[in-house]
């Protein structure tokens, strides 16, 4: 799938391109290469719609001259003059950052599992084969299941960094990804679930994702009339919790929000932010994580990092220049990277993001049965639509769920046809909350990898029926 | 099959970037080898993005990305080559119509073969040329502008930062089909935004805005930009120690902004003829149908001039026209591509629309605005309301189309109490059933047009506009 030399190749280009800013006149330099490969189908309506392969890649050049930086992007390494030209423009431009320099060079623990032989050797065939195996299976378990939509992608890139301080560093990296949205529509009442799983290395069991769609389109059909709004204890699983974990959290604890009041945990270091059973870390360096590797995406050796201990708040997360710009605008006394610099591929510069993010408890955690006995009374959610319109700044949330299951007496009695769910993140997370016990991780966003269990959480929410 | 040749102005051209032998011969080739239909489309983007954080430059990221696909046909099923190496293209007919035979060998005896809709072939060039061209707006212009909204925005104490950015991109796509199919087209896109975030006390809250459309920068300056930040800055003040909004089912009034999202959401993801084959739309078979309320008139219209969801000729090279999806509460159209055309035998209608070179065409919006309704004005849509919600500017939505729920979410509201609006209150999110909802539309203002740009997601992210006049719907869910 990815050339043997591809990396070799990356790194030789973008080393002529750090020798056209030598040229230039350029001082500190970095030029962030990256060249991906992949294949993928997708699949409507029950059937393989569309196979499709390709690739692409590219350069990002980021210059610094006396504190201020400037960048520019390019396909064709020819063309670089030209953009160093710009980048160099761009960077004259800009305020000047006492005391901001790109990193230097520092010896990175390795992280294994980033990529698998078994992805680089699969072919367009394979793919397909794993297709069928996914639309026998919905048709196994469920005659009136459909996969409406959905895919399987595998992908294999080379990335390197080459900058004028020293560092080079490169390497291959692989995945595997299945999405599968499944519905049932018999006696005009339609049931759905998509389910996604994502993995450096081959899935092994690909019908999982399946069964699990089939299951939440078949359990949510047993409808029942929806009461009056109430406040009351809701269980998350960990896919319904997740999105919108995704979009709240990350945003949270960046060192820049919290410096500048940004942040729901602004003016709180070392206050209890959570539930004091509950901690966060940011693992930049988990075997096989989608968000980790030996180094970040400024060439800063990764970490793992505590956010939040035992429910204190005790640290945050920094990329090399907003720690250099917060401390210069005199925002906070003291900051440093915490090797959390990433991005969204060569075309954009380095910024401050998670890694793999992992919510855990010390308390005891319970299987999903147990937590349900330990509600009560009260809903199940396992999906919302709307995640992505909750509010970073302040935790609100208000969102709507058609896969919502009513508990009471500690049992499932039955599934609304839809509802309004909202509350607060961050104070749902300090009050009571029990955890379930697996910590698989839970969907990559552009926020990072979120690895959340299932969430038990008794306060503050609002289930607001149809 | 009509082959038509206009004349058309190419100064705006970046000049052609496909080698037009090198393309006809590796179309031919496919075709030769067995394939129904073979297209090469590549899309070259200029683009400028820039942004500061309390009033300092952050960022400004000057880019230019080309990428190129080619979609072949073949035994009623589709393979797809994406690549950022456009000289590698054309090597790649062959493994690219051996994915679509494998694909097409898995297809059941009842499962449709894909065809496609005969529509024009055409050889042409269309340039939307700008007033003043996004290419020639220097770094300094874009700081000038995006300070003046940052000027007015952190005017008081309470604000704690600041946020604005700036995008704009020349997009130029050529695209050459098996069929004959030569068309050349270039058109530019602006967009200017901006956050607030005010904190009192432990109470922290912030508000977005943004104004975009097709054009150059004759269309940021033709925006008050000072009136934009001021009016964040106070509706950020005002949410700040706002209550949580009510919940349960009562009247709603939206902004042109949130009745924009809501008919994006509610109404036009299910008119796109794609989830309505793949079944995954609740208006499967209604056509023709009464589906909304007889005020309700629904067009997409990527014609529309400064709209950000314009485009000049659809990613498949077909014209592009207004759609009017719903006529008096009656659906009367989807949004098609060439495949869902011949699939439901409808007239194209110019869809089809990719995220960039590196995506094939998806059935997707453009602009999608309701027509204006006979109310004066808002007081006169509140006045025979006890109690509701007035909701205002949006912070997104997203909808199941399959199921037929939507929902969306406002920026800040007001309890209508009486006939008047009383107080603000925040987090408020609507959601309904696009089958209930539309029918529930009952009342609008008189003015239609569009509200603030939008990008729609739908596994590729495009650029969309939508609108309408201020909206009464009888009974919503809130919160």
């Amino acid at each position: 799938m990815i050339p043997d030399d591809a990396v070799e190749r990356l790194m030789d280009s973008a080393q002529k391109i750090g020798n056209a800013c030598e040229v230039a006149g350029v001082k500190e330099w970095e030029i962030f290469a990256s060249q991906g490969y992949g294949n993928s189908l997708d699949i409507e309506a029950g059937k393989i719609s569309m196979a499709s392969g390709g690739g692409e890649g590219g350069f990002g050049i980021r210059i610094v001259e006396d504190g201020r930086y400037g960048f520019a992007h390019l396909v064709d390494p020819s063309s670089a003059e030209r953009a160093i030209h710009q980048a160099l423009s761009i960077a004259r431009k800009s305020p000047s950052i006492e005391g901001f320099e790109l990193p230097g060079n520092q010896s990175a623990p390795r992280v294994s599992g980033m990529k698998d032989k078994a992805i680089l050797d699969m072919g367009p065939e394979d793919l397909l084969e794993q297709g069928d195996q996914i639309l026998t299976r919905v048709a196994e378990l469920d005659k009136r299941a459909v996969a409406v939509g959905g895919g399987i992608g595998v992908g294999a890139g080379a990335g390197a960094i080459v900058t004028s301080s020293g560092i080079e560093d490169g390497g291959v990296y692989t995945s595997h990804g299945i999405g599968i949205h499944v519905s049932i529509d018999e006696d005009d009442q339609l049931t759905s679930s998509y389910e996604g799983e994502s993995s450096r290395g081959l899935l092994k069991d690909l019908t999982a994702c399946v069964d699990k769609a089939v299951h939440w389109s078949q359990i949510t059909r047993q409808k029942i009339a929806g009461g009056e709004t109430e406040d009351c204890p809701v269980l998350m699983t960990s896919d319904g919790f997740s999105p919108l974990f995704s979009v709240v959290v990350p945003s949270a604890i960046k060192g820049e929000r919290l410096a500048r009041g940004e942040s729901f945990w602004s003016g709180k270091m070392n206050e209890i932010v959570m539930a004091d059973h509950l901690s966060l870390v940011d693992d930049g360096l988990m075997d096989g994580g989608m968000s980790s590797g030996s180094r970040d995406d400024e060439g800063v050796p990764s970490r793992t990092q505590k956010i939040v201990d035992s429910g204190r708040l005790a640290g945050e997360i920094w990329s090399t220049r907003d720690a250099a710009k917060l401390v210069s605008e005199g925002k906070v006394s003291e900051a440093e990277t915490t090797g959390s610099a990433s991005r969204g591929g060569h075309t954009s510069p380095p910024i401050c993001g998670c890694s793999d993010l992992i919510l855990s408890s010390s308390s005891n955690t319970h299987a999903r049965d147990r937590l349900v006995e330990e509600m009560e009374e009260g809903y199940i959610i396992h999906s919302v639509m709307g995640a992505h319109t909750a509010n970073p700044t302040s935790g609100d949330f208000s969102v709507t769920t058609s896969t919502i299951l009513r508990v009471e007496g500690g049992e499932v009695i039955g599934a609304l046809s839809q509802a309004g769910f909202s509350g607060n993140i961050s104070k749902a997370l300090s009050g009571r909350v029990i955890l379930g016990d697996s910590s698989k991780r839970k969907g990559s966003y552009s926020t990072g990898s979120m690895h959340v269990p299932d969430v038990l959480m008794l306060d503050g929410l609002r289930i607001n029926p149809a | 099959m009509v082959v038509t040749t206009r004349q058309s102005d190419s100064l705006f051209s970046n000049g052609r970037l496909l080698d037009e032998d090198k393309i006809t011969k590796a179309l031919n080739n496919a075709t030769d080898l067995g394939a129904e239909y073979a297209e090469i489309r590549l899309v070259s983007e200029t683009t400028n993005t820039a942004s500061l954080k309390d009033g300092k430059l952050e960022r400004a990221i000057p880019g230019q990305e080309v990428g190129v696909t080619m979609r072949i046909l073949a035994d009623g099923a589709w393979g797809v080559h994406s690549t950022s190496d456009i000289a590698s293209i054309a090597d790649q007919v062959a493994p690219t119509l051996r994915l679509a035979k494998a694909v097409a060998a898995r297809r059941s005896p009842s499962q449709l073969a894909v065809g496609l809709a005969d529509v024009p072939i055409i050889e042409d060039e269309i340039h939307w040329k700008s007033i003043k061209d996004v290419r020639d707006t220097d770094l300094d212009t874009r700081i000038e502008l995006m300070l003046a909204i940052d000027n007015e925005a952190k005017d008081d104490e309470k604000i704690v930062s600041t946020s604005t950015g700036w995008s704009d991109e020349h997009i130029h796509t050529e695209l050459m089909t098996s069929e004959g199919m030569n068309r050349v087209w270039s058109f530019q896109r602006s967009l200017i935004n901006g956050m607030v975030t005010a904190r009192d006390g432990s109470d922290v809250v912030s508000y977005r805005m943004r104004h975009g459309g097709e054009g150059g920068l004759e269309f940021i300056e033709s925006c008050d930009l000072g009136e934009m930040g001021r009016n964040a800055r106070i509706s950020a003040l005002r949410l700040l120690g706002a209550e949580r909004a009510p919940s349960g089912k009562m009247p709603l009034v939206a902004d042109r902004d949130l009745t924009g999202v809501y008919i994006h959401e509610a109404l036009g993801h299910p008119c796109e003829a794609d989830l309505v084959a793949a079944g995954d739309s609740c208006l499967e078979g209604r056509l023709g149908q009464t589906i909304g309320s007889e005020i309700c008139t629904v067009v997409d219209d990527p014609t529309m001039r400064g709209g950000y969801g314009c485009y000049p000729i659809d990613d498949e090279g077909v014209d592009v026209r207004p759609k009017n999806l719903i006529v008096n509460g009656v659906l009367t159209e989807y949004l098609n591509h060439r495949e869902t055309a011949h699939r439901y035998d409808l007239d194209p209608n110019g869809g089809a629309r990719a995220q960039d070179g590196l995506h094939h065409p998806l059935v997707r919006m453009s602009n999608t605005v309701i027509q204006g309704g006979s109310h004066k004005d808002l007081d006169e849509l509140i006045e025979d309301i006890e109690f509701g919600v007035y909701a205002c500017g949006s912070r997104g939505g997203q909808v199941d189309t399959g199921r037929g729920s939507f929902q969306f979410a406002a920026q800040e509201a007001w309890i209508i109490e009486n006939g008047s609006l009383s107080r603000p209150v925040r987090d408020v999110s609507v959601s309904g059933m696009t089958l209930e909802i539309l029918k529930n539309v009952d009342g609008l203002t008189r003015d239609a047009y569009l509200g603030a740009p939008g990008f729609c997601g739908k596994g590729q992210t495009v650029p969309v506009g939508d609108g309408g006049p201020l909206m009464r719907i009888r009974e919503a869910l809130v919160g």
